[in-house]
């Protein structure tokens, strides 16, 4: 079954210079619990591709054409409320630098509880706490009592993207977006967190939209790939085939 | 990371540093300003006084002496808390002062609290709006503000409300013989504080909502909207929660910018408080009590500055893992 | 053209500038002249902007004046300016006990209060022109922007260039001169404009407190000095003219400095 489809997808920014199309016409699906990796150069649109599903581009890009069907459903036309309730419930993302992603004035706890209280408004204090617990170990922080009450300051890159995880689980999602979510880590974090993302995918069974510019990665983490230049998508299919085309092409 | 209550015995040794050395600046610095204080002390008469007769007068004022002598005399009277009589007013310059900082306190206080809510307020308001209708008309009219000079705002008040409407009357604390009723006091107050107010009000809440801007920029606000939260939940529960920290500790140090700074309007308004009473004794040679009120509302500044700097490290997780930042901004990593 | 540029304020301060300069075309009076028989005259033909207690053209008076007045604010503001960079780079730049001992004596510089400051100042400078107040405005206000010159200073320090500079053997002022100053320039531009403004109402302020320019010497302050004698003969006329004359002037300023700060930012709201 198809989760999320993509048909014909253009945005627009639209700045005093004029207009500038980051996204031309964009087309795939997401089948259900796959982890599809959209793969290209940086600036080639990708990660406004995905910032454009879940609507969070800022007031200056429009989305120009094309339609986004969400299980089924066309979204394109939601209003922010409607997106908001989507965002807190169906939709999560997990951010390129998690030490700007997390507010750095909250305590990593309250962060996650935050996302917690927005999927379930009426939580009692204690079901909330032990959710939180609860989370923070599932994406592999030991200590978590001690945890959650620290800073992002006291945490390492890899383990604030472990935070980041854990609120985009908060909201138990079926689609989890991961924005180049290695790209600021060193080697082996990067391992570590991608190790973490698939598991997880097994564990819970989301899809997940996966966007990189490292080919090394996309071997890692890909069911299928999607390649994109210019704002274009030009290439999508299954990973194996991909790769052993572009192996094949390089030669 | 420094233990808090060293952070604390460092900035009470700086402040009392400062203040010492403050009392020496400003008892130089009164001293070798020309003019004579006896006129000061005995107004137009000194120009009828015999030579001698003014020698005799500055030597029971204890003026012959060097400066630096002077200044150890002023200072063991200080430590006992004696801080001499004012020559004007011929009385301990404690009593002058005790007299009217009731009047600037009122005046700057009720201002302030009045500044620290407004401020936030519109500054919210207009991040909230940014670059919408409402925000650009709010700091068009912020900014007309806070380009009037103080006492030219006082004057066209006083014009309007005073002169021409006779709403209000245009000088002075209280009517005669109407000093414990508050609806005159509240009456005679109205303008003064309206002149403080909007002195100082959009600077505050421009930079508020600046800050706040920059804060909407963050890569969090993004993180935060994805779990679900709209635009104005994210701006108060989060966006507002990082900005408190610098917006406390600017409006520590505003404090006494706010609390000290009312002269101007006293001096317009003819309001009897420590304004007036700083800017006639600096004027007129009035060393004892200039010396108490430049160390109150010196010391008041030291005060704010240490608190900021001290709010700064307390209160912002960011900051925690830094020793001690020196300028009142608080830096993201 | 960019968006948000201040082209009315640009060309308002632009003509107040000019006019004030050019003041000897423009008046209708000679502005120091003395009608006592038209004193407090309300505006009508023969004076534009009405006249003050001593029957003086306030219409004349405003040019003339705004040129003092204008001369003040940037004659202070290139006082304040020089200062401010010289101590605020020497003190980014210099080991950190001298930084922190610099930046501790501007803290309590600041706290003496700046009355008694402008007060002592004039007194040891002696003379109550214009230029001693511009001296004594410039010497009251650099605090602030040494502040902001210095922390810009300490951040551009440790950056690879000015190493390789200092490795390269060049001088203080080689670096302060080639390196720093053109990378802080940006963020003192606006300060350097709000410090005209601000020098513009210190001058009108102390003037009319009776602590600047005297009634005699003609500026937008000391036209003001004379108005709360003003309120009570209800010649509102002195209270405005010249006054809106001034703010006006301030509000061009203010615009054009936020101007020059707001360009600097070009990133996206994320709410």
């Amino acid at each position: 079954m198809d989760v999320l489809t993509v048909k014909n997808l253009s945005v627009s920014f639209y700045r005093e210079s004029g207009e500038i199309t980051a996204v031309k016409n964009v087309s795939f699906t997401l089948r259900a619990g796959e982890i599809l990796v959209i793969m290209g150069d940086t600036g080639c649109g990708k990660s406004v591709l995905c910032k454009s599903i879940v609507k969070l581009l800022p007031d200056i890009a429009k989305i120009k054409t094309g339609q986004i069907y969400f299980q089924g459903k066309e979204i394109t036309g939601y209003t922010e409320k409607e997106m908001q309730k989507l965002r807190g419930t169906s939709f999560s993302m997990v951010f390129q630098n998690p030490m700007t992603a997390l507010n750095p004035c909250m305590s990593v706890g309250a962060q996650i509880a935050e996302a917690v209280r927005l999927r379930q408004p009426g939580i009692s204090r204690k079901a909330l706490r032990s959710r939180v617990m609860e989370l923070l170990k599932l994406v592999g922080l030991d200590r978590p009592e001690e945890r959650a009450g620290q800073y992002p300051v006291h945490f390492s890159g890899g383990m604030a993207q472990r935070c980041v995880i854990a609120i985009a689980l908060a909201a138990n999602p079926e689609i989890l977006f991961a924005d180049e979510p290695t790209t600021s880590l060193d080697a082996g974090m990067q391992a570590q967190i991608l190790g973490l993302l698939l598991e997880l995918r097994e564990k819970l069974g989301m899809s997940m939209i996966f966007i990189t510019h490292n080919p090394e990665v996309a071997v890692r983490m890909a069911d299928r790939v999607a390649l994109m230049r210019g704002g274009e998508l030009y290439r999508i299919g299954d990973a194996e085939e991909i790769f052993e085309e572009t192996i094949h092409n390089n030669h | 990371m420094r233990k808090p209550y060293i952070t604390i015995i460092d900035e009470l040794s700086k402040f009392a540093l400062s203040l010492f050395l403050l009392s020496v600046l400003v008892f130089t610095m009164s001293r070798l300003a020309p003019g004579d204080p006896l006129y000061s002390y005995y107004g137009d008469r000194v120009e009828k006084m015999g030579t001698q007769e003014q020698e005799a007068a500055r030597e029971r004022l204890g003026l012959h002496a060097p400066i630096p002598v002077q200044y150890v005399q002023w200072m063991k009277g200080a430590l006992h808390g004696d801080f001499g009589i004012s020559y004007k007013y011929k009385t301990d310059v404690k009593e002058v002062i005790a007299d009217r900082i009731g009047n600037t306190l009122l005046l700057g206080g009720l201002g302030f609290v009045i500044i620290f809510v407004l401020a936030l307020l519109l500054g919210l308001f207009c991040a909230w709006r940014e670059d919408k209708a409402a925000d650009r008309v709010v700091c068009g009219i912020g900014t007309v503000t806070s380009c009037i000079p103080e006492f030219w705002l006082s004057l066209v008040l006083i014009l309007v409300f005073a002169v021409w409407l006779g709403w209000l009357p245009s000088s002075g604390a209280y009517s005669v013989g109407m000093e414990r009723n508050p609806a005159d006091r509240g009456s005679h107050l109205i303008l003064p504080l309206a002149v403080v107010v909007l002195g100082h009000l959009w600077y505050y809440a421009y930079l508020v909502r600046n800050r706040l801007l920059e804060e909407t920029r963050a890569d969090y606000v993004l993180l935060a909207r994805m779990k679900g939260l709209s635009g104005k939940q994210v701006l108060y529960r989060h966006c507002l929660r990082n900005a408190m920290p610098s917006y406390l500790s600017m409006m520590a140090i505003a404090l006494p910018h706010i609390l000290g700074g009312t002269y101007v309007v006293e001096t317009v308004f003819s309001y009897p408080g420590i304004g007036t009473l700083a800017y006639e004794s600096a004027r007129y040679q009035d060393y004892n009590l200039l010396m108490l009120v430049s160390l109150m509302t010196g010391g008041l500044v030291i005060f704010g500055n240490m608190l900021a700097r001290i709010i700064n490290v307390w209160i912002d997780p960011r900051m925690s893992l830094k020793s001690g930042g020196m300028s009142g901004e608080v830096r993201e990593f | 053209m960019k968006k948000g540029f201040p082209g009315i304020s640009l060309a308002v301060l632009t003509i107040v500038v000019a006019c004030c300069l050019a003041c000897e075309i423009i008046m209708t009076k000679d502005p120091a002249y003395m009608d006592l028989a038209n004193g407090n005259t309300a505006p009508c033909r023969t004076f534009l902007f009405g006249t003050d207690a001593m029957g003086r053209d306030l219409f004349s008076m405003i040019w003339y004046g705004g040129r003092v007045s204008l001369f003040i604010g940037f004659f202070a503001t290139l006082i304040s300016t020089v200062t401010a960079v010289l101590v605020g780079s020497v003190s980014g730049y210099a080991p950190a006990w001298i930084d922190g001992a610099i930046m501790w004596l501007t803290d309590i510089v600041l706290s003496i209060p700046g009355l008694l400051l402008t007060v002592f100042l004039q007194a040891v400078l002696g003379s109550a022109g214009a230029w001693g107040l511009a001296v004594v405005i410039g010497l009251t206000s650099w605090m602030s922007m040494a502040k902001v010159v210095r922390t810009e200073v300490l951040q551009l320090k440790n950056t690879d260039y000015v190493l390789a500079a200092s490795c390269l053997g060049g001088g203080f002022f080689h670096i302060l001169r080639r390196h720093l100053a053109p990378n802080f320039i940006p963020s003192v531009l606006f300060m350097v404009v709000m410090n005209v403004r601000n020098a513009i109402v210190a001058e009108s302020t102390l003037s009319f407190m009776g602590i600047g320019l005297p009634v005699e010497v003609i500026s937008w302050g000391s036209m003001l000095s004379l108005s709360e004698n003003a309120l009570l003969s209800r010649s509102w006329w002195t209270v405005l003219a010249p006054g809106i004359f001034l703010v006006m002037t301030l509000l061009c300023l203010t615009n054009l400095g936020n101007y020059l700060r707001k360009s600097g930012n070009k990133r996206h709201s994320n709410l």
